[in-house]
Formats: structure tokens, sequence, C-alpha cells
């Protein structure tokens, strides 16, 4: 039952009918658009754009949160970043000099902080997220940037589609192209980037890919991954040597020794096994794991994520980022905006 | 009684007035007349058997407004928007997963399929083999329909169907947000071929259609199995339900008729000019019918009020007429003497009364919208008639038949006798009371004015507006609006572009600041576009992540991001609708989101790419809010000039004048408050009304203040000279505005709901017209008038002969 194309995508068929005419005329399109393409998207990079202030940022999507000292930071969604100084219960709205779509943010200290996205976009903030500059942009790449990790307030690396892998060694100042340093022939996507503790960093993407680097980046090796489909990202436990790689349809590893060799950890859902893809992950203070993903799955550990506990949200909304609150509780987003969860991930107050 | 008595000599010169050469016209000649009028009405009433119930949706919109010019120029891009019916079937036990919900549901789809009308390639439900659920796996997309050909109704088959249906994406759009029912998606066919004749198109009729779903769908498969419900919205069965709605005005009008025969009856005492009275005015009716066919109109919602209103001016005017007749019978020797003597006294009040109706109709011409302009021109055709059959036919008619002796009786002890009722209102023009009458009125004005201030444009109630809110289509519409995403308020923004440009991203991101910007709106709940589909393909592409959500600057990518998105998009790829659900269609809602829209285009627009409006059922109303807001006031001032230089060129006076028109001012006032009160809104429906509330109002003003001044003339004072004018008048004037009511009241109780209104209105200002000129205009004139002056002078009024 696999098919080549997508069928019935949600909001496009609401009242239309089946149209012959829609799939031979969009078949003609390829091919005209096809001709003048070149000309056509010698878009301008404007640069004076700002992301609109709404009141419905909060509710729309979100990719990423994470904390800047005890401020949380989220961004998403038309260039929307969004700080909360009172764990999530009230946002406000960063002055963003993007209406882009923001996939990845990581604060190294309470103040410094960068934020990634598509336009291959690098945005920098001094003031723990208040306020925001675009240091890197670059349209002719047409695509995203999808993570990205700081050792300290000079020294960063971003990662995004078809191999694209940024370094910076001045804050930022400058960025330089650097993806000849992975054997990455095929281009595939480079979907995060994480620090293992005592160990160095791991890049993880499209089919399954893997590369670690012991030097910070300045040499990267490419691993042969367990797993064939994509991985979405990766994260180091608290434990020394140990990462999580997670990605489509539930896919799990852990590793305890840097990459060397893997085992996949089963997730068992209310059905069955857990079939939804994992997006993103967090380690909390205690030391506890928690993972995020489609259809509402929040998964968290508390033996360093040798098992998990699985919960899908009532919602099932797809979910993109999470990270701590007090006492335990969560603050995901994704679709939706932000969800104020319990430990498990269940619904907790609304902002 | 000097006075008396010189005003008796008056009546006496009128009476040996010599007859016009109109007046010897028609009575030298009475049995050419009745044959012409007879053949005429021959001929009419053959024309008006074949008037055909007509909604044209043109005819409702305002054509020439620019919304509207785009809207029809891009129509054929836009045709998949537009005519589609939804049946939700609701699960009254539990949910649809259900072996025997799944069955009915079949057999709903399976019925609906052979309705004739129906686009059967475009039936959609979840039964169809075109609704199928994705996932994303590790070799690509998987996917299948999403009821699996393996579906035998057993609990591990509704397990895999449960499974499906979430994976599906269809939740809040063909199924119910809480599982409880599920929808089919009928699109239409504007016509179709005859199965007989392949060659030949039928046209959608959507009464048929519409009764067919009720029966076929509704009635069979809720008396089938009684654990489902259905629930059944969409332009044609609104439509259809409208045209059932009209039916029932043909009951209403047979109310009417029966009620005004009563009155008439107690009213005359006299069978016969009863029947000559209604029988006329029934064949101004067919007249007035048979003309609108002759020249091509048909009966829609709005001109159905025609016919009842011209019934009511015409039993007014007969009235008038029965009423002189009468009272000359008791001095002339027959009938024909006294029929001729009251076309010689009333043919020119009536004409003058006749022309302001008339002027007040075609004030509405200047209103941009199909079915007012034909209200407004059929009403003035239907007056024009009543020219001929209650001013001229119903004399000659009576000359014939006479009027009944008690009749007579009764009108000559009138004539004489002490009226205590009318001794009393006489009072409306005393010194004393006059004053506080005007500060009564002063008052009502201005709280009139200041309560009017909450008077909204447009339709008001959630559903459509043209039914009411407990009918049962806007119950259905509120089930289907509670539990599925969607709203029935659509507002359409027509992205154009050159060929091929729809799907560029300087095209395609601009339309996606359009959408938050709209989403930001108060009152939008949503946008949707071929962005929509086309940042869900690209997820799709990169394996339903979501940090893929957005637009690709790839051209290859996008152009095959939007190939699903049919509907979306025009077939050369020049334009794309912008769907806007809004919250409902108040005034404020359609404003705030237009006006989102305006700005956005005035800074977006450029060489290749604009951003117009409107489609979609809120553009319409949106548009026609406009011509509404533009067209009110002009109309209201217009058909004030009117009447008021028909007064003046009547009565040569500017304080009378001022007594007819100031009192139908406060009633236009009232019934402004009153609108703001009932929540009824100025709309298609209602503006109508102010001018035919105005154009027939100012019959009453005339026929009293054409009495009372020749009462003042002949040099009684005023109160005098109006317990005069009440005397003669009076009872024929309060009977015109019952008349006049009674006609248009049975109107309240109809299915349509501004039909409702526009009696409801009509009602209120016709009454209230009659009251005020027997209560207003007396004490205006203590004021203005100056009946010393007055006295013994030949007036330069008109009816001064």
């Amino acid at each position: 039952m696999t098919e080549p194309v997508m069928a019935g995508l949600g909001g496009a068929a609401r009242k239309a009918g089946n149209r012959p005419w829609a799939l031979a005329a969009s078949g003609l399109l390829v091919l005209a658009i096809g001709l003048w393409a070149n000309t056509a998207e010698a878009a301008a990079a404007q640069t004076d754009v700002y992301s609109t202030e709404s009141s419905k940022a909060v509710k729309s999507l979100l990719l990423d949160v994470t904390k800047a000292g005890a401020r949380l930071v989220a961004v998403g969604d038309r260039g929307h970043i969004l700080f909360s100084d009172d764990q999530g219960k009230t946002w406000t709205q960063a002055k963003v000099p993007t209406r882009q779509l923001l996939t990845a943010v990581y604060f190294v200290d309470d103040k410094h902080g960068w934020a990634v996205g598509h336009d291959a976009q690098i945005l920098a903030s001094t003031d723990g997220g208040a306020t925001w500059s675009k240091q890197f942009e670059d349209l002719a790449r047409e695509a995203p940037l999808l993570d990205v990790w700081f050792k300290d307030t000079q020294h960063g690396i971003a990662v995004g589609a078809y191999g694209a892998l940024l370094e910076t060694t001045d804050g930022g100042k400058h960025w330089n192209d650097v993806g000849d340093r992975l054997n990455n022939e095929d281009q595939l996507h480079l979907n995060g980037i994480a620090a293992v503790k005592d160990a160095g960093l791991f890049i993880v993407g499209e089919q399954g890919s893997m590369f670690r680097s012991s030097d910070d980046g300045q040499t990267w090796e490419k691993l042969e991954g367990p797993y064939e489909g994509s991985l979405f990202g990766v994260t180091g436990t608290a434990q020394s040597r140990t990462l999580l790689a997670y990605g489509l349809r539930g896919n799990l590893y852990r590793s305890t020794d840097f990459g060397d060799s893997w085992q996949q950890i089963e997730l068992k859902a209310a059905r069955g096994n857990l079939e939804f893809g994992l997006a993103s992950a967090t380690l909390l203070d205690d030391g506890s794991l928690v993972l995020v993903g489609n259809g509402g799955s929040v998964l968290r550990s508390s033996d360093d994520g040798q098992s998990f506990n699985v919960f899908n949200r009532a919602d099932r909304i797809a979910l993109a980022g999470v990270s701590g609150l007090s006492e335990g509780r969560l603050v995901l987003v994704g679709q939706g905006g932000v969800h104020l969860a319990s430990a498990q991930g269940a619904e907790g107050v609304q902002p | 009684m000097t006075r008396q008595e010189q005003f008796n000599m008056n009546q006496q010169q009128h009476h040996q007035d010599k007859a016009t050469l109109l007046e010897r016209l028609i009575f030298n000649n009475r049995p050419v007349v009745i044959l012409i009028c007879l053949l005429v009405s021959v001929f009419l009433f053959w024309q008006a058997t074949q008037i055909r119930p007509s909604t044209s949706f043109e005819k409702m919109i305002p054509l020439e407004h620019p919304f509207i010019e785009k809207m029809l120029e891009h129509r054929n891009d836009l045709a998949n928007l537009g005519n589609t019916v939804r049946i939700s079937v609701e699960a009254t036990d539990g949910d649809i997963f259900s072996k025997e919900y799944m069955e009915t549901l079949r057999q709903v789809h399976d019925e609906v399929f052979y309705i004739p009308g129906v686009d059967r390639s475009g039936l959609k439900s979840l039964w169809s083999p075109s609704v199928r659920w994705t996932e994303v796996t590790e070799e690509g997309f998987a996917g299948g329909e999403v009821i699996p050909q393996t579906y035998n109704g057993s609990a591990d088959s509704l397990d895999q169907l449960r499974n499906n249906v979430l994976k599906s994406g269809q939740v809040g759009r063909l199924v119910a947000n809480n599982f409880k029912s599920s929808i089919i998606d009928i699109p239409l066919l504007e016509s179709y071929p005859d199965p007989q004749d392949q060659g030949k198109l039928i046209k959608l009729d959507y009464q048929q259609f519409s009764h067919q779903l009720e029966e076929k769908i509704r009635d069979k498969f809720q008396a089938q199995n009684p654990n489902v419900k259905v629930h059944i919205v969409g332009f044609a069965k609104k439509v259809g339900d409208l045209i059932d709605g009209l039916m029932m005005v043909a009951m209403f009008f047979g109310i009417a008729l029966v009620i005004t025969w009563v009155l008439l009856y107690w009213f005359t005492w006299c069978i016969r000019s009863t029947i000559a009275v209604l029988i006329t005015t029934l064949v101004a009716v067919v007249w007035q019918l048979g003309l609108m066919h002759a020249v091509g109109f048909g009966l829609d919602p709005y001109s159905m009020l025609v016919p009842f209103l011209i019934f009511a001016i015409g039993i007014s005017h007969g009235v008038q007429k029965i009423n002189g007749i009468a009272l000359q019978s008791s001095d002339a020797d027959n009938a024909l003497t006294a029929a001729r003597r009251t076309f010689r006294q009333l043919f020119l009040p009536g004409m003058i009364a006749i022309l302001a109706d008339a002027v007040g109709f075609i004030t509405l011409l200047i209103i941009d919208i199909g079915v007012i302009r034909e209200l407004a021109i059929g009403a003035s055709i239907g007056v024009a008639v009543i020219v001929f059959t209650n001013l001229i036919l119903l004399p000659v008619a009576i000359s014939y038949v006479g009027i009944s002796k008690k009749a007579i009786e009764r009108s000559k002890k009138d004539a004489t006798r002490e009226h205590p009722f009318w001794r009393l209102l006489s009072n409306f023009a005393s010194a004393k009371v006059a004053p506080v009458s005007i500060v009564l009125a002063l008052l009502a004005f201005g709280g009139g004015l200041w309560y009017s201030q909450n008077l909204k444009i447009g339709d008001l109630d959630q559903g459509a507006p043209e039914l009411r809110p407990d009918s049962r289509y806007n119950q259905d519409n509120a089930f289907i609006i509670n539990n599925y995403s969607t709203s029935s308020d659509v507002l359409v923004v027509m992205v154009k572009t050159p060929t091929e440009g729809c799907s560029v991203h300087s095209t395609m991101a601009p339309v996606d600041e359009l959408m938050w910007k709209m989403e930001n709106t108060p009152g939008v709940q949503s946008a949707i576009s071929l962005v929509t589909v086309s940042k869900q393909m690209i997820k799709g592409m990169n394996e339903g992540n979501l940090k893929w959500e957005s637009l690709s600057r790839n051209p290859d990518v996008l152009n095959s991001s939007i190939s699903r998105a049919d509907g979306l998009y025009n077939a050369d790829c020049s334009l794309a609708p912008v769907l806007v659900f809004l919250n409902d269609h108040k005034a404020e809602t359609l404003d705030r989101a237009v006006k989102a829209v305006q700005e956005f285009a005035d800074t977006h627009n450029k060489e290749g790419l604009e951003f117009l409006l409107a489609a979609g059922n809120a553009g319409i109303e949106a548009a026609t809010n406009e011509v509404i807001k533009s067209a009110e006031l002009t109309i209201l001032i217009l058909v004030y000039i009117c009447v008021a230089v028909m007064c003046m060129i009547t009565f040569r006076s500017f304080a009378a004048t001022l007594c007819i028109v100031l009192p139908l001012v406060l009633t236009s006032v009232l019934g402004n408050a009153l609108m703001a009160y009932m929540g009824i809104g100025v709309k298609v429906a209602t503006l109508p009304v102010v001018a035919l509330g105005v154009g027939i109002g100012v019959d009453y003003g005339i026929y009293i203040y054409s009495r009372l001044e020749s009462f003042l003339r002949a040099g009684l004072p005023l109160q005098e000279a109006y317990y005069q004018t009440l005397k003669s008048t009076g009872k024929a004037v309060l009977f015109t505005g019952l008349c006049l009511a009674i006609g248009v009241c049975t109107w309240i109780f109809s299915a349509i709901k501004f039909q409702a209104d526009m009696g409801l209105m009509l009602t209120f200002m016709l009454l209230w017209n009659m009251f005020g000129a027997l209560w207003l205009l007396p004490a205006l004139a203590r004021f203005l008038i100056k009946p010393e002056k007055m006295a013994g002078k030949q007036g330069g009024s008109i009816f001064a002969h």
C-alpha cells in the first residue's frame, strides 16, 4: 500500500472535487516554470522586515524552546521569538528582523543565544532573547538551517539541509561554510547537532547518517548507523559518552560509547509500538530525559534513556520542542504553539 | 351656522361643476370601458398564470459594485468554490464507528449519487475511494482508502477504520470533531445532461432538488435507521427552502383577502359594493402580475410583496371611492350621477396620492440591486394599474350596480349626526392639546434618533439570514458549524497574477502574509489558500518534519507542492483564491475583514500581482452592505424631496407641505429605532420599506389635508374644520390604514426571515403614518396655518376649482 505521492492532504480538499484538469495543468506547469525559473526568482533580501507582533504567535507553530538562565525562549513560524519569565504563563514577543520560519534556538548562557531558520538565517541575541539581530542569510541555498550549537560565546556550529555546515569562531560576526569537513557526498540533510559529555560533538541526519567529532568540529568522522531512515535529532545524556538518536516512526537508539555501538530502545504506546516520528529531546536538571514528537508523543526516562514511559496527548498535536519547568513540569511547543504540561506530558494550564 | 351654510353652498357648486373631458369620455362610453377592461384582464390573466417564482442569484447582488464585478469576471476560475450541498449523517447513539451507521452512510452515499444534478465525480464521503489516509514511512508515503477493500463491518475492521480516519486528516472536515457524525460532500452541476437525451442540458431546479433531498435522503433514512439524524446545508438547499417558503405567501394572500372582505363589509354594509371593490382590486393585482410577466420579471421573494401592496393600496382607494359614492348617493337621484360626481371629486386627489406612491417606489431604482429595482418597477406598474382599475373601472362598475339602500341610509345619517369619537379626536387641533402633542412628538423624535444609533447595516443573525434562526436549515447549519471546523461565512480574496504566476515564491509569500494578517484580524477564524496546502505538502515531502512547514524558494519544490491544491488555483495558474473564514456576517466583522484586505492590497499590489476583493458569501454581503449603506441616506433624502415637491405642487403651500411631511419624518425615525430594538439590520429587504412606507404614508396626509383645507377656506375655525374633516374622511383614513396594515402584516408569519422583517416594518410604518396624520397634522396646522387668512379665499391648491 505504499504510494509515491501524497493523497488527500488536509486543508487541500475542503471543497475541491477531483479535477483531472488540475493534475494535467500542474504537469504543464512544471514544464513551464522550469523554463523561466531562473529569471523569476531573483527575490531581493528584505533586510528591514521585522516579524509582526501578534497575540496569536503564542498559539501558532513553534519549533523549539530552550532556557536562557531562568527565562524560556521559544522560536517558530513567521520569525516569532517568544520569551517568558514566569514559567511559561505569559509570553512576550521579541523584536526579530525576519518573518521566516525559525527552526532551532540555543543559549550558551543567560544572555547569549542564537536562532537558525529558513533562508539559512542565523539570528543572535545578547540580551537573553529580547532583541535579535541577523548575522547570516543565504537565499541562494533555497534551504533552511535546522539546528545550532555553541561551545561558548565565540565558537558555534549550525547545521542544515543539503549538508549545510557553518562555523563561527567570533561569536557570529563571520560564518564560514565548512561543509567539506564532512564526508557527505549525497548532501544529505543534517537534522541535529549535540554535544556528548566527555566525548565531543555528534550530528545526525537523513537516511540514518551520523557524524562525530572529538575536536570541537575541526574534523569529522562518518559512522555507520543502526538505522536507514531519517534521524531528526540527537542528544547527550547526563552519563559520560552516552547519547540518544531518534527519528522516524518511533525509532530511538542509545549508545554508551559515543556512537560505536547502538541499542534500539523499545517504545510501547497504548496500542502497540509507537509509530510517530520523534522530533526533539531535552535533558532535564534532574537528569531525566524527555522526548517529544508527532501524534502528541511525550516520552520520559528517568534511567538515563534505557527505558521510556510513552504518553500520547489526547489532542494528538504534532510536537517539535520541549523544555523543563519547575517541579518536573514541561513546556511543549509545536503545532498550536505553547502547551504547558504535567511531568508526563498531559494537558496543563494553557498560556 | 352661517359658515356651515356657506360650506354647503360650496358643495352645491361642486356638483354643478362642468364634467371634464376625461369624465365625459369614460362615462359616456361605459360599455366600451368595461369591455376593454375585460379584454385586457383576460389577456393579462393568461400572462399572470405563467409567472414563476424566480430566485436568480444575480438579481440579489449589486452587479455594478467593484467586488461583484471582479467576482463575475473570475467566476469560471472560482467555479468549484460555489455550489455544494453537504449532508451530515449524525449517529444519535454512540459514534460513527458502528456497522449499522456505516451501512446507512453507504446507502445515503449511493442514493445521493443518483440524484439528478449531482456532480458524481466530486461526490465525497468516507465511502469515496478518493478519501484516503497517508503516513510517512522509511520508504516514502504510505496511503490507502479510508474504508479499505477488506472492510466487512467487524470489530477489527471498524478499529482499522478508526485509525485510518485519524490518519486521513478528515477530522473536522468529513468527520465531526466528536466522531458522532460524518459528512457527504456533494458538488452540484448548474446544468446537467438530460437522462433521456444526452445532448440536451437541464438546468438544476433547486426546489425539486431540495425536495428530493428531503424525500430520498432525510425522510427515507431517518425512517429506515432511527439511530441516525440527517442534517443538510448548502446554497441549493437554502434556495429550495426559500421557494417553499414563498408558496406559503399565497396562503397569506388568501387570509388577507378574507379579513379585508369582512372589514370592507363592516365598513360599507353593502355586499354589492364590497364585491365590486374586491373584484376591481383583484383585477389590479392580476394586471400587475400579468404585466410583470409580460416585461419579463419573475416573482422573487422581494417582489412578492408587490401584489400585497397593490391589493392594499387598491382597497384603500376603493374605500375612498365607496365612501364618496355613498355620500353622494344621499342627494343624487341615481347611481350613475353619484358615481360621476365622486369620480369628479376624487379622481385628482386619488391621482396625486398614487403619484406620490409611485414616486416613492421609483426612488428605489437608484439602488443597484436587481431585486429592489424589480420591486420598484413592479410596484410602479401596480399603482399605475390602480389608476385604471380603482379610479376608473370601479366608479363605472358602481354606476351599474349601485349601492344598497341600507348603506346610503347609513351614510346619510352619519353626515348629520354628532360623532363623539371624532369630536374627541378633533381636540388634537385645539390650542391646548397641540403644544403638548408637538412636545411629545419632539421627545419621540429625539429619543428615536438617539436609539437608532444602534441601528446596524446588514444581517445580524447567525446562519442563513434569509431563513428564520429557528428554521430547520439554520438548525442544521448550526449543527455543522458546532461539530466541524468550518464556518459558513467565507470571504474570498482573489490573487491575480500573469499566467503560470500563482505558484512562484514572489506570489506565495505575500499570500502567506495576507493570510496571517487576516488571521490576526478580529472576527476571522482562519484562512486557507494554496499556501496552506503547499506548506503541508512540503512538510510531507520532508518526512512530516515540522521544521519544513514553510514555503520553499525552490521553484520546482514550490510547484510540485501545489499539485494537489485542487480548486485553490485556476487552470492556467493565474488566479488563486484565499478563503477567509469569518465568525459571522455582521457588518462590523465584514468591514474589518474587508478593510484589512484593502490595506494589504494597497501596500502589496504591484505589476503582476493583484489582491482583488471579493467573492464568497461574505464578499457578496460586504458589497451589498456597502451599496445599502451608501444608498440608505440618499433614498431617504430623495423620497422626502419627491414627496415634498408633490405636496408643494398640490397645495402650493409651504406650511401644508410641512404639516404633511413632518409626521412622516417622525415615523421614519421611530421605524429606525424599532429596527434597532428588534435587531433588524438595514439590508436589501428593509431598505425598500423606508421608501414604500413614506410613499404610501403620504396618502393619509394628502386626503386629510385636502379636506381640512377646503373646510378652512369655507371659514371654519381650525378645530371645527378638523372635526368636519374627520367626519367626512376620518373613517376612510382609519379604514385605509387598517387595510394596508392587514395586507402586509400576514407577512410577519412568513417562513422567510426578511419577508417577516418587511412585514413587521411595513405594518408599523403604515399604522404609525396613519396615526401621525390624524394626531400630528392638526397639531402642526395649529402652529403653521392661519385659518383666518385662508377663510373665503380661493387657494392655490389644484383641488380648488
